[in-house]
């Protein structure tokens, strides 16, 4: 068994950094902190679409442009949901997520 | 008045309509004002209510209704009686001209078999004039008939659309015919009711209180109390003459069977006058079923009648049924005024129609033409399968003969003849005055009437039915006559067996006789009846002759006028009975004369003529002789008041001399029966006077024409009138010897023979157990048939409908738990379900953001896992 | 070269590994978006280890330079005493991670049992991967930018040959999402008008 840093070694990595975006939105109870492990997802994804650009070459121009869309998106996204939790913080004086709870069923 | 004067004299038949019309007037009056009173007084505490109530007559309305039915009927007698005069003057002058040309031609024709030459020739030309006026009489004559006597419009005309056709319809005509027949007819009935609704005005005069006890009606508070009736019985007796008034007048078989039908009403309401009381009303219904029997037999003969004649106007049916009577050429000689049997014969068919050949024993019967042609060449034999009004058509024999039957039981319905006697005794739950119209001018009247106004329908078969039926009828009613106690029921066992003489003699061809007999009775018949009403109302309503006797010094007017009664229907010579009773007698004995095989037809008759005298005297020495059987009835009994008696008078007055003629003595001369001749139909010469019914001879002294006279019935039976007279008045002489050893000198008790005979007195009480025959035959199996059906409608179909019903409702109950439980249940188990899920779910539904994100990540985990197994599968695959 | 790219591989990697862990553990916002700092550019080092240079400095120009600070302003402007520390309870805590164990469990799993589509053409780390030019070509569609080759490991209806492709209406459809983003986000974020009434 080689050691040698091959596709499932970068794949392993976004996985972990997938996990650990999901487990920070799961655990933070500041919406800034949601948005760090939106952050943190987004990113597994990037590292999953670069290392397939690199690793197998028919991927090697798509890979990098889905890597840039979804950066460009994260961008995006980061504007919306700080403005979003501006919006929040005014009207409930708070970042607190769990205080958001009018659409429990 | 002059425009009214005018229209009499030159239609003085109206004489008639306007007699018949006031009776129902007088109807309408008395039932308006009676509904003003009923109005009134429900209002009769406010002024204008008062006002009404006490114009129709207040509480106590007093005896206008009375007055107005008997101011009616009594101008309605002036009416028939002005009209039947000028009717009779009229039709005495021109039959006394026809008769006298008759004559000379007569004379001519014997002198000119003697002369020769010249003064053959001039005889010749003078007998030529002579028939010219003789014709030119006969036409005036029919003429007049026609225009002043006749008269009829158009009541229902129901033709199709688009049928240019006008004689494709049904038309139903009213309109009236009289001759001399229907003349004395009016002013019998119209006589007989006028002495009736006087004698009424007395005898109903309890009637008059507000309140009446009627002592034979017992309610849970004793005797039965209610409003008097006085003005409803003369409202009915109203209707009832003009019922009877238009049958007489009537020119068609629908207008009669029109008054038939309202006669039977009134009668179902006068006999159940005291309506309370069961007796009453039981009777009134037997009566009314009784004759709807007959009335659907009169029904199918009028239907069977229209259906191959194609009329109801009676002339035309009889010139459609009968052979004319004379022609030219003497074609008709031999068949003229009869029923023409004979054949079709289907082989021979042309454009005209088939071949018919006459026999004698033909199935078919000859209907001639609507319209006939102004000379009878010869009977056509052919005939068309629609004939034209021209033309000759058939019908089959049988039909004629059931069309007779079918007229002949209505008759037997409503002048009670065996086997439909039953209802008449029992109608005298009547009040009495109503029993009398019944029996004397109206009701029973009516059937008699009838079968002498249809008499050319009737063929040989059927007028011998029609001869036996009153043959048995006649000696059954006397023989039940005779141990009846009740003296109503004794005069209406009477009633029934004289209405059987008249049937005899009409079945027998005694046409004349019979209708004779119906107007004599019809005198004394009212006579006892309103003797016995005033005998019933002078002993306090008491009817049973068992316990009268005795009141003759108590009620001498009654009893001398009864005795009339009883001596004329006897047939004592020189009261009426005598004359038309000896005329009926004579006509079965020439019959049996020339049909030996009917003897019984003549000594029915005869023998009963003696019973008669027996049980009439029997009942006038049982109320009037001896000593009183019961004290208590005596003491009370007495004389009735003057509106009673008077009537008594009248009529014991007619019963003598009604039918009196010149010579008093000749049984022959009476003016009444000559009167009746007149009307008497040529076709019952044909049928039983064999005689040549040639033109010339027709109007003349038929029986002098007869060419065979020992052939000639009718002359035989004048020869023998007084053979058969004597051989009668023997036998009543015998009967009224034995009633009075019986009942007045007493030498023989009549409890004996009832003990010697007791199964013949209880057969005979029990009026030959027809009641009981009919009630086992008839009632009983209708009844139990009934009950079956009442039994069949309760178990069968009731238990049907309720074992379905229950089987519904238990259907239904489960099938209610099954929705209740099981679809409710599914329905209830699905919807609880979700609601469970959901409010399990939202539990789940936290609105936490983080838990949120914890699901994703459970659900992307579960999605590789689910990937991972589909992906590997479908590369195993 | 292979192993110093491997040794550089690793470093990069745990970095960023534990970065992301930090960002997760810690309490403290603050703390956590200077942690998220780290792993950025930890994966940006990663982009460039990988030859993708133009991502790695997009990444590190984007996000580091950009996303982040924006978070940090996020941070900041709501950074008030209660908000900096928001604690949760242990349970919550402990089925957050077990959740997490399981995904990554998951994730690993499948990536080791099922091998990842590879294609006949095999690129070791250190080889060239094109440059912005190229990448820049290929967004307007001049030119096959991907070699022609098939994937391994699909089912084979889904071996197919790639064809020349341009992104240029997919890079301007995402520029206009952008603008519309952000104006979306100006306009969330501006201070509220009060109204005069």
């Amino acid at each position: 068994m080689t050691f040698a840093v091959g596709l499932n070694h970068f794949l392993l990595l976004g996985a972990f950094l997938f996990v650990c975006g999901a487990v920070c939105m799961a655990t933070k109870r500041n919406a800034i902190g949601i948005l760090m492990g939106v952050e943190l997802v987004l990113n597994a994804a990037t590292i999953n679409f670069v290392a397939y650009a690199h690793y197998n070459p028919i991927f090697q121009v798509e890979g990098q442009v889905f890597a840039l869309f979804v950066i460009v998106l994260a961008a995006a996204e980061a504007a919306i949901a700080l403005a979003i939790v501006l919006n929040f913080y005014n009207n409930h004086t708070t970042v607190d997520v769990d205080t958001a709870e009018e659409l429990k069923g | 008045m002059m425009n009214l004067l005018l229209l009499f004299g030159e239609h003085p038949g109206w004489f008639f309509v306007v007699a018949t019309l006031l009776p129902l007037l007088s109807f309408v009056l008395i039932l308006l004002a009676s509904a003003l009173w009923c109005a009134g007084r429900a209002y009769r505490n406010t002024p204008g209510g008062a006002a009404l109530f006490n114009l129709c007559g207040g509480e106590e309305r007093g005896r206008t209704a009375a007055f107005v039915a008997t101011g009616a009927i009594a101008l309605a007698f002036v009416f028939s009686l002005v009209g039947c005069i000028r009717f009779s003057v009229q039709q005495h002058s021109f039959e006394t001209a026809i008769k006298q040309h008759e004559k000379a031609l007569h004379e001519f024709a014997q002198k000119l078999k003697e002369a020769k030459g010249e003064a053959k020739e001039e005889l010749e030309a003078k007998a030529k004039s002579e028939k010219e006026k003789l014709e030119d009489q006969e036409k005036r004559w029919a003429d007049a008939r026609k225009t002043y006597w006749q008269g009829h419009f158009d009541w229902l005309r129901i033709s199709p659309k688009g049928i240019a056709d006008a004689d494709s319809g049904t038309v139903l005509q009213l309109g009236f015919k009289i001759d001399s027949l229907s003349a004395i007819m009016f002013v019998m009935v119209t006589f007989i009711a006028t002495l009736i609704h006087v004698f009424s005005i007395g005898y109903m005069s309890d009637e008059l209180q507000p309140e009446v006890e009627d002592h034979q009606v017992h309610t849970a508070h004793g005797h039965l109390h209610r409003r008097g009736r006085f003005g409803r019985f003369f409202m009915y007796l109203s209707l009832f003459c003009f019922s009877m008034l238009n049958l007489v007048l009537a020119d068609n078989l629908f207008q009669v069977f029109l008054s038939w039908e309202l006669v039977g009403v009134c009668s179902y309401l006068l006999i159940g006058f005291y309506n309370e009381r069961q007796s009453a009303s039981n009777a009134a219904n037997k009566a009314f079923i009784t004759n709807r029997i007959g009335d659907a037999g009169f029904i199918l003969g009028m239907l069977i009648l229209w259906t191959h004649v194609g009329t109801f106007n009676m002339e035309e049916l009889f010139q459609r049924v009968r052979a004319p009577l004379n022609d030219t050429h003497g074609a008709v000689e031999g068949v003229a005024g009869r029923i023409v049997r004979g054949n079709l014969d289907p082989n021979n068919t042309t454009k005209a129609g088939q071949r018919f050949t006459i026999a004698n024993d033909g199935s078919d019967v000859l209907l001639f033409p609507h319209r006939p042609p102004e000379h009878y060449h010869a009977i056509v034999p052919r005939v068309a399968e629609n004939p034209k009004p021209d033309q000759h058509g058939s019908m089959p024999y049988w039909m004629l003969v059931a069309a007779g039957l079918g007229i002949f039981l209505g008759c037997v319905g409503k002048s009670a003849q065996f086997p439909l006697q039953v209802w008449l005794p029992d109608a005298m739950e009547g009040p009495t005055p109503v029993s009398a119209l019944i029996h004397a001018a109206t009701m029973v009247a009516a059937g008699v009437y009838l079968v002498g106004r249809c008499y050319p329908l009737f063929t040989y078969d059927a007028l011998l039915v029609i001869a036996y039926t009153g043959g048995i009828t006649l000696f059954v009613a006397a023989t039940i006559a005779v141990v009846m106690t009740d003296i109503k029921k004794v005069l209406a066992y009477s009633t029934v067996s004289q209405l059987g003489y008249m049937m005899l003699a009409l079945g027998v061809g005694g046409w004349v006789a019979g209708l004779f007999h119906l107007v004599t009775h019809a005198f004394f018949k009212a006579l006892l009846f309103l003797g016995s009403g005033s005998v019933i109302h002078g002993c306090h309503h008491e009817q049973e002759m068992t316990k009268m006797g005795g009141l003759f010094p108590k009620m001498k007017i009654t009893a001398l006028t009864m005795l009339a009664g009883v001596l004329a229907i006897s047939g004592i010579p020189l009261f009426t009975g005598w004359y038309s009773k000896d005329a009926i007698l004579a006509q079965a004995f020439g019959f049996i004369y020339v049909h030996p095989q009917h003897l019984l037809l003549f000594l029915l008759p005869l023998a009963t003529a003696g019973i008669t005298a027996f049980y009439m005297s029997r009942m006038w020495l049982m109320t009037f002789t001896g000593k009183p059987r019961d004290e208590h009835v005596h003491e009370h009994a007495h004389e009735s008041p003057w509106p009673m008696t008077v009537p008594l008078i009248v009529l014991g007055i007619c019963s003598v001399g009604i039918a009196w003629g010149w010579p008093l003595w000749d049984a022959e001369a009476s003016f009444l029966e000559a009167n009746v001749h007149h009307a008497q139909y040529p076709a019952v010469l044909a049928d039983f006077g064999h005689i040549d019914y040639s033109l010339s001879e027709h109007h003349g002294e038929y029986w002098v024409a007869a060419k065979d006279e020992a052939q000639n019935e009718r002359v035989f039976a004048y020869r023998n009138h007084h053979l058969a007279g004597n051989i009668a008045f023997v036998l009543v002489a015998i009967g009224i010897v034995f009633a009075g050893a019986i009942y007045w000198k007493r030498v023989l008790d009549p409890a004996e023979a009832k003990e010697q005979f007791p199964r013949l007195h209880a057969f005979l009480m029990d009026k030959w157990r027809f009641d009981r025959l009919y009630s086992a035959v008839f009632v009983r199996p209708c009844l139990i048939v009934g009950h079956w059906f009442a039994a069949f409608d309760l178990r069968a179909i009731d238990g049907v409908i309720h074992a379905v019903a229950r089987s519904a409702m238990w259907v239904s109950k489960w099938d209610g738990l099954f929705d209740h439980h099981i679809i409710d249940g599914v329905v209830n188990l699905v919807g609880n379900t979700i609601y469970g899920v959901g409010a399990r779910l939202r539990s789940v539904q936290t609105g936490f953001l983080r838990s949120y994100v914890l699901f994703l990540v459970l659900a992307a985990a579960g999605i590789f896992l689910a990937l991972a197994y589909f992906v590997r599968m479908a590369m195993a695959g | 070269m292979d192993t110093l790219n491997d040794i550089l591989f690793y470093v990069l990697m745990a970095t960023t590994c534990i970065c992301a862990l930090a960002v997760v553990l810690t309490q403290n916002i603050v703390r956590a978006a200077a942690w998220l700092l780290f792993t950025l550019a930890g994966v940006s080092g990663l982009f460039f280890l990988l030859g993708a240079e133009f991502v790695g400095s997009t990444q590190l120009l984007v996000y580091v330079g950009g996303t982040l600070v924006l978070v940090v302003f996020g941070v900041m402007l709501t950074a008030q005493g209660p908000f900096v520390n928001m604690r949760i309870g242990a349970a919550e805590w402990a089925i957050a991670l077990a959740v997490g164990l399981v995904l990554y469990g998951v994730l690993s799993a499948s990536l080791i049992i099922s091998k990842p589509p590879q294609s006949d053409l095999n690129r070791h780390v250190d080889a060239t991967m094109p440059d912005s030019s190229v990448l820049g070509a290929s967004l307007l569609g001049q030119g096959q930018a991907s070699p022609t080759g098939f994937l391994t490991g699909m089912p084979p209806a889904m071996r197919r040959e790639r064809k020349p492709m341009a992104y240029l209406l997919p890079f301007e459809i995402v520029s206009v999402h952008l603008l519309v983003v952000l104006i979306g986000a100006a306009y969330l974020a501006r201070a509220k008008r009060r109204r005069a009434v």
